[in-house]
């Protein structure tokens, strides 16, 4: 399989897609932006269309319309502070309905646009590749310098505002990277499957980990293991890769909550069994 | 030192005005109760106070800097930010240090001595046993305490807590209110609290914030200066 060039360019991007995305989930879970991952999907497909229809590179139109569209969300949160998923909608709406009248406008890039919907790792050119390199290292820079503030910011913007954290720069960069992370996702497990690569080992990793770096750590972990699986699977069973990865990661949800909740189980079992067993000093006593 | 104040400030949410014509200042030194009914705009005045709301009209102003010339530094406790996430992958040690985060310290490990202050805040919240626990396995009143502990890592130049003690013991209040008015009178540092309880810290405070409606609509401020002896000027206190 990995005598195959696009497989070895498939398993390169996705490992890389991966780590960043599965990093990224944890702060949107927390930020209880969860939706947002699939909302800027969805812009990002009007960015390629938009490029397909303009002559431009669909790529880069991709991510500049994922990164206007993160813009977008940032402001239209602002305005509709108390109802902040409300922005998410708004601009899914706004991002979707663009695409379709645009698809509809190139009939010849049916072929193409399938391959953005559902992912293909046919479709992970060695251009793709470099754009996701450079997001990736964007992605690191950016959550190793700003680890610190995003988790304050992740428990309550206003008490990290007067904690001298710019909440808004920073919260404007995070929607940037976000969109940069999604456009970059898209070739490998589509639009409608990406926010499966951002959100469900951050669904686990928040479950099972007892600190904020060792969620982190375990997202990537479970992202980058339930990617390659996904892939391999993919290749094997001739399935596409974006329904498979998903596929694999909802698998891995749901036994690692099935284990852990068996092991509370056992535990407590034990703890009630420890209780109801006498020691010693009371069997003597008695 | 003038710390913030309001200046006959006017604010409200949507069209419909909470607050009118509110007038306060907090200087370095006191301790500040503000009271009122719910709806009484309590939250909203120490928003505005802290820059966190832009009033409709008057003036809001924050001091920038500290008595030493150095940024101020400030340690807000909200009144829902005991209600996070239960889910959150964080042990209370690590909750209690990011305090120290804040403008100064994004990157590196913290100093013993910070790691030292988290430490002796866990403590003196009574929360040093809890240290290891997911935070999302305490209950109210322990998450309560550890968000006072984060603030008192801070070692702030101002306190501002929104209803800290809800979900305490009676004990533990008590407690909590003589660790504040001992940071005043060792430290020189200022604390604002909204409580219902007044009763209960009235021998502490120097000063009372009473939000009362007025006969025409909205909220106005009635400041009750207390001769409890604690407040002292500042220089004083150095």
């Amino acid at each position: 399989m990995l005598h195959y060039d696009f497989m070895q360019r498939a398993f390169c991007a996705g490992g890389i897609i991966a780590l960043m995305a599965s990093a990224l989930g944890v702060y949107l879970l927390l930020r209880r932006q969860a939706l947002m991952a699939d909302m800027l999907s969805h812009v990002s497909l009007a960015g390629v269309a938009a490029g397909a229809c303009l002559g431009f590179n669909p790529t880069i139109a991709g991510f500049i319309a994922a990164v206007i569209g993160a813009i977008a969300v940032e402001v239209v949160r602002r305005a509709y502070k108390t109802y902040s998923e409300l922005s998410v909608a708004i601009i899914m709406v706004g991002g979707l309905s663009v695409a379709m009248i645009l698809m509809s406008l190139n009939k010849t890039m049916n072929k193409s646009f399938s391959s953005y919907l559902f992912g293909s790792v046919v479709a992970v050119t060695r251009t793709e590749l470099i754009y996701m390199s450079a997001a990736a290292i964007v992605g690191t820079v950016f959550f190793l310098f700003l680890r610190r503030p995003l988790y304050l910011m992740a428990f309550d913007e206003e008490s990290a505002k007067t904690s001298g954290v710019p909440v808004q720069w920073i919260s404007l960069g995070f929607s940037i990277v976000t969109g940069m992370i999604v456009a970059a996702s898209m070739p490998i497990v589509g639009v409608l499957l990406v926010s499966s690569l951002i959100i469900l080992p951050a669904a686990l990793s928040i479950r099972i980990a007892t600190s904020f770096t060792s969620a982190i750590l375990a997202a990537m972990g479970i992202g980058l293991i339930g990617t390659g699986t996904g892939l391999t699977a993919s290749y094997e069973l001739n399935t596409p890769p974006g329904g498979t990865i998903a596929l694999v990661l909802l698998l891995f949800l749901v036994s690692g909550l099935s284990l852990k909740k068996m092991f509370v189980w056992i535990g407590s079992k034990r703890a009630s069994k420890a209780k109801a067993k006498p020691t010693n000093m009371e069997v003597a006593n008695t | 030192m003038l710390l913030a104040s309001l200046q006959d400030v006017s604010f409200g949410y949507g069209d419909v005005p909470c607050l009118e014509h509110a007038t306060i200042e907090i200087h370095t030194g006191e301790f500040i109760a503000v009271t009122g009914p719910n709806g009484a705009a309590k939250s909203t005045l120490l928003k505005l106070a802290l820059g966190l709301l832009k009033p409709w009209q008057g003036s809001a102003a924050l001091s920038a800097c500290n008595r030493e010339g150095e940024k101020l530094t400030i340690g807000y406790v909200p009144q829902q930010i005991a209600s996070f996430n239960s889910g959150f992958p964080s042990r209370v040690a690590e909750f209690v240090r990011s305090g120290l985060y804040g403008h100064r310290n994004w990157l590196g490990n913290l100093k013993p001595e910070e790691k030292e202050a988290a430490d002796e805040a866990m403590r003196g919240t009574g929360t040093w046993e809890l240290r290891d626990r997911r935070i999302g396995e305490l209950s109210g009143g322990q998450k309560q305490r550890i968000c006072i502990a984060r603030s008192l890592a801070m070692s702030p130049d101002l306190y501002v807590l929104d209803e800290p003690t809800t979900g305490m013991d009676a004990d533990s209040r008590i407690r909590f209110y003589s660790l504040m008015r001992e940071q005043i009178d060792r430290f020189g540092r200022t604390v604002v609290i909204v409580t219902h309880n007044l009763s209960e810290l009235e021998s502490m405070l120097d000063r009372v914030v009473t939000l009362e409606r007025r006969e025409e609509g909205g909220w106005k401020c009635c400041t009750t200066t207390l001769c409890n002896g604690h407040f002292a000027p500042v220089e004083s206190l150095r």
